[in-house]
């Protein structure tokens, strides 16, 4: 039987009373994001009554001090701001439970609890298990959750799982990893999430395609030049990141992920459907038909890697990368890396993407240009001075969402000068309201069972199998590429340049 | 009418045949970034004084509405057709910039001439936006074909009027006239929209969900001045969970008796219910839906002036309650609300009818 009370009446994937269950609870990801988007998400009214939070984590707490942490926070980073009352009432749902990640014991007590809560809520029994400690827990978590029987779904009910990135730190313990899950729960009920994709303007990359008739013929090799995507860092090491980061990199940290799906929203095919596989079939298309940099010469070619060294960020003096905290002065871990891909398909078939990621760069910003061809070399082109530059379109992720146009208009005057304008849509000033922090989608999402924002299998591992053979050429080979330098608060190393200046290109400035 | 003169809201006194040109010389000497746009808003209204309260309330919206708006006061007893015209901008402040500014043009009409409305102030819409017309008060004989055909939303609140079913039947007769589609939005629906959104997130609960076919009783509390929205979200039910007009009960719920009415349906098993819709000044717009049967027992509701509803859940041993969100009380913050969320409205046309029918009764 359906609710027939929800139809019509909002458009998206309702989500169903469940029991959150949040490991590494103690965590920052947990104060700052997740119970934040949970308790929004109460104060908008979009969670179902009966939602219960069940923290796990090893440290000993009470319930009380639990909550208190999570007070402290939610009243610094709520979205919404902070309603004591409301608060007093959400925080009812909120327990803690403490156990090692390893010990069988505790699960079996997690089962016992659940099961209490069930039983107190009215005999439901749907469960969220959202795995956000430290990645290399998640084997452990997963596993005793088998153990402990929780992966099984109740009649009539679910078990899922998100997973937080990283998700692997290459191929063979990216699949090691889906084995695990797989193993515990069904790939419908796992979500990996990349909470890039709950952003607005991520979401609104398909919109922006598939609903504007104008944009859509012309998004293929015919008429795109190149295409560009930027994540842009102002910060270092700082606060002690240099440990996790020192063996991440630039290219696992942000590129397996987070820009490679950005990418593939820009280039896959239209879906037959917005289902989740619908969309997903789509995406892991393009992931699967990158051009593989399979060997050290193609890497060095097509692949730049760096690191900062001391300089100036927003008029502060920055150490280079191998003097911060918690990095190893032999480092030899990218903070900058700068790809161009080709997607052998029919419709990008030799259009250069280039990804660009760096810490120390000038400003924080994330956005995909797309650059379009000039125009033919006749009229305007034939002119001395030709045309000013092409048509660009910006999506801009972050932080000021948005999209914007450039285009070339006649200066006013009897001569003809031209030059560029830009058309500039922000969604904080077209729409006042202020978009829903990225988690809160997601959360919403995986309550509801709708995959579509999350990555399935395929294209986890179909993005390291590429990220793979980079990482291989650099740390494995006997030629390594080198590694470059830029100077902290620069745009990145010269080398980088150089590679779009192969192609005839320059990277956009922002 | 007041003197319209005297009030600054306003901005800058024009003559009609200038407006585009004193607009564009507003935005060159102003250094907003955005002129920003996505719809055409404009309110008409009858009322003394409507147009100095309306600029108010577009600054309010244009906080989050970037639009075009367009603000007509009519007295139409005034023995001489005139027009005056005025302009400024709405601007808003982001990281202490202005970063948005949106356009105002009001009007200020008096007499009968026919035909100024829809051809000189309707001549200054932005191009290639939707219009949105807010008519306050009661519908008068300038709500006609010739200017709805006009209008890509037309917003009303039905609390405003003395005989809403003659004035439903007439918007009922413009949604079937018009050849392109016109969205209706009643603000009395609109206020209705958070309870709506939390008796079905309420019934997204299992045990709840299966004893809808129990349910044996409705009760829905308002405010007097709102009794439209109380009998919507009653139409609301009724067609969604597929309730047919029952007997009318002569037991303990009289139709009317003092404050309360009461309605009787039947639900898809057979099943009777008795809804009492109870009249109260000291009520919130809605004060409560409560719906019970089956062992179950969910309401919504929400004290006078409080900034969130109530939803709650009782089965036996157990109350589950939960916070929701309220809708706001203001008619331009309802409108702001409405527009955020877009839509066709397509469940207010559904629940039209059967609406209409508890209206008759």
């Amino acid at each position: 039987m359906t609710n027939p009370f929800r139809e019509d009446l909002v458009s998206r994937s309702r989500p169903e009373p469940c029991t959150v269950v949040i490991f590494g609870a103690t965590g920052d990801l947990t104060h700052r994001k997740l119970v934040p988007a949970i308790y929004n998400l109460a104060i908008d009214g979009e969670l179902p009554p009966g939602v219960k939070i069940v923290g796990f984590a090893r440290r000993e707490k009470s319930d009380e001090e639990f909550r208190q942490g999570l007070e402290e926070l939610n009243r610094k980073v709520s979205r919404s701001g902070h309603d004591d009352a409301i608060w007093a009432k959400f925080q009812e749902s909120i327990s803690y439970h403490q156990s090692e990640f390893t010990d069988a014991d505790g699960y079996k007590r997690l089962a016992e609890r659940l099961d209490a809560i069930d039983r107190d809520r009215g005999g439901k029994g749907n469960r969220l298990f959202y795995v956000a400690s430290a990645p290399e827990f998640f084997d452990d978590i997963l596993t005793q959750l088998k153990g402990a029987g929780l992966n099984k779904a109740k009649d009539g009910c679910w078990a899922r799982v998100i997973v937080e990135k990283p998700f692997g730190t290459d191929l063979a313990t990216a699949q090691h990893l889906n084995q695990v899950v797989n193993r515990t729960f069904h790939e419908k009920d796992t979500y990996r999430i990349d909470h890039y994709l709950g952003k607005e303007t991520a979401q609104n990359i398909m919109v922006l395609r598939f609903a504007n008739a104008i944009f859509e013929p012309l998004w293929n090799s015919r008429y795109i030049s190149h295409v560009q995507v930027t994540c842009a860092e102002n910060l270092g090491m700082e606060g002690g990141r240099g440990g996790y980061y020192d063996k991440s990199g630039a290219l696992r940290d942000m590129v397996q992920n987070h820009l490679l799906q950005l990418l593939s929203l820009i280039t896959m095919e239209p879906p037959t459907d917005l289902s989740a596989d619908g969309v997903r079939d789509e995406k892991v298309k393009v992931i699967r038909s990158l051009r593989q940099w399979d060997t050290p010469e193609k890497v060095a070619k097509n692949v730049v890697r760096a690191q900062y060294t001391a300089g100036h960020v927003d008029g502060q003096p920055r150490p280079g990368y191998r003097e911060e905290d918690r990095v190893d002065p032999e480092s030899m871990t990218e903070s900058y890396v700068a790809v161009r891909l080709l997607i052998d398909t029919w419709r990008w078939s030799g259009v250069p993407f280039y990804i660009r990621m760096g810490k120390q760069l000038p400003k924080k910003a994330t956005e995909i240009s797309i650059h379009f061809k000039d125009a033919p070399c006749v009229l305007f082109n034939a002119l001395p001075g030709g045309v000013p530059g092409s048509n660009v379109l910006v999506l801009r992720i972050q932080p000021d969402e948005g999209i914007s146009l450039r285009m070339v208009s006649k200066i006013p005057g009897t001569s003809l000068r031209l030059e560029p304008v830009k058309m500039d849509f922000h969604y904080s000033t077209s729409f006042g309201k202020g978009s829903p922090e990225a988690y809160e989608r997601l959360l919403l999402d995986a309550m509801a069972g709708d995959a579509t924002l999350f990555a399935r299998r395929d294209e986890v591992e179909e993005a390291w199998k590429f990220i793979d053979n980079i990482e291989h050429a650099w740390h494995q080979s006997t030629t390594p590429p080198p590694m470059a330098e830029y100077v902290a608060g620069s745009w990145g190393p010269k080398e980088a340049d150089e590679l779009l200046q192969q192609d005839g290109n320059v990277w956009r400035r922002l | 009418m007041t003197t319209l003169s005297m009030h600054p809201e306003l901005g800058l006194e024009v003559s009609v045949g200038s407006i585009d040109k004193e607009l564009r010389k507003l935005w060159e000497q102003d250094e907003a970034r955005t002129n920003a746009s996505l719809m055409n808003l404009a309110i008409y209204s009858e009322a003394p004084g409507a147009l100095e309260k309306n600029s108010a309330a577009i600054r309010e919206l244009t906080a989050e509405h970037a639009c075009r708006a367009i603000l007509v006061g009519i007295d139409r007893d005034a023995p001489e057709a005139s027009i005056r015209a005025w302009i400024t901008a709405h601007c808003h402040l982001s990281h202490g910039k202005k970063s948005v500014c949106c356009e105002q043009i009001a009007f200020a009409l008096t007499g009968t001439a026919t035909g100024r409305l829809r051809n000189t102030v309707f001549a200054h819409l932005a191009s290639d936006l939707p219009l949105i017309l807010w008519w306050q008060g009661e519908l008068s004989p300038r709500f006609e074909e010739r200017l709805y055909s006009l209008v890509d939303r037309f917003v009303f609140d039905s609390a405003d009027w003395a005989d809403p079913r003659e004035s439903f039947g007439r918007i009922s007769d413009a949604i079937q006239s018009v050849t392109r589609e016109m969205v209706v939005q009643d603000l009395s629906w609109t206020r209705s929209f958070q309870f709506r959104v939390s008796v079905a997130a309420l019934f997204d609960d299992p045990l709840v969900l299966a004893a809808l076919p129990e349910i044996e009783a409705v009760e829905i509390v308002h405010h007097p001045a709102n009794r439209q929205s109380a009998l919507q979200i009653l139409a609301w039910l009724a067609v969604q969970a597929g309730w047919r007009d029952g007997m009318e009960l002569d037991l303990a719920v009289q139709r009317r008796n003092g404050n309360k009415e009461g309605f009787s349906f039947e639900g898809p098993t057979g099943k009777t219910i008795a809804v009492t819709v109870t009249a109260d000044e000291s009520s919130a717009p809605l004060g409560l839906v409560k719906l019970s049967g089956g062992g179950v027992t969910v309401s919504v509701s929400r004290e006078a002036g409080a900034p969130y509803l109530t939803r709650r859940i009782e089965t036996p041993g157990q109350v589950v309650e939960a916070p929701g969100p309220v809708d706001p009380d203001a008619p331009a913050s309802l409108i702001g609300e409405q527009l955020s969320r877009g839509g066709k409205n397509t469940l207010f046309q559904k629940i039209l009818p059967r609406f209409r029918q508890l209206l008759e009764r």
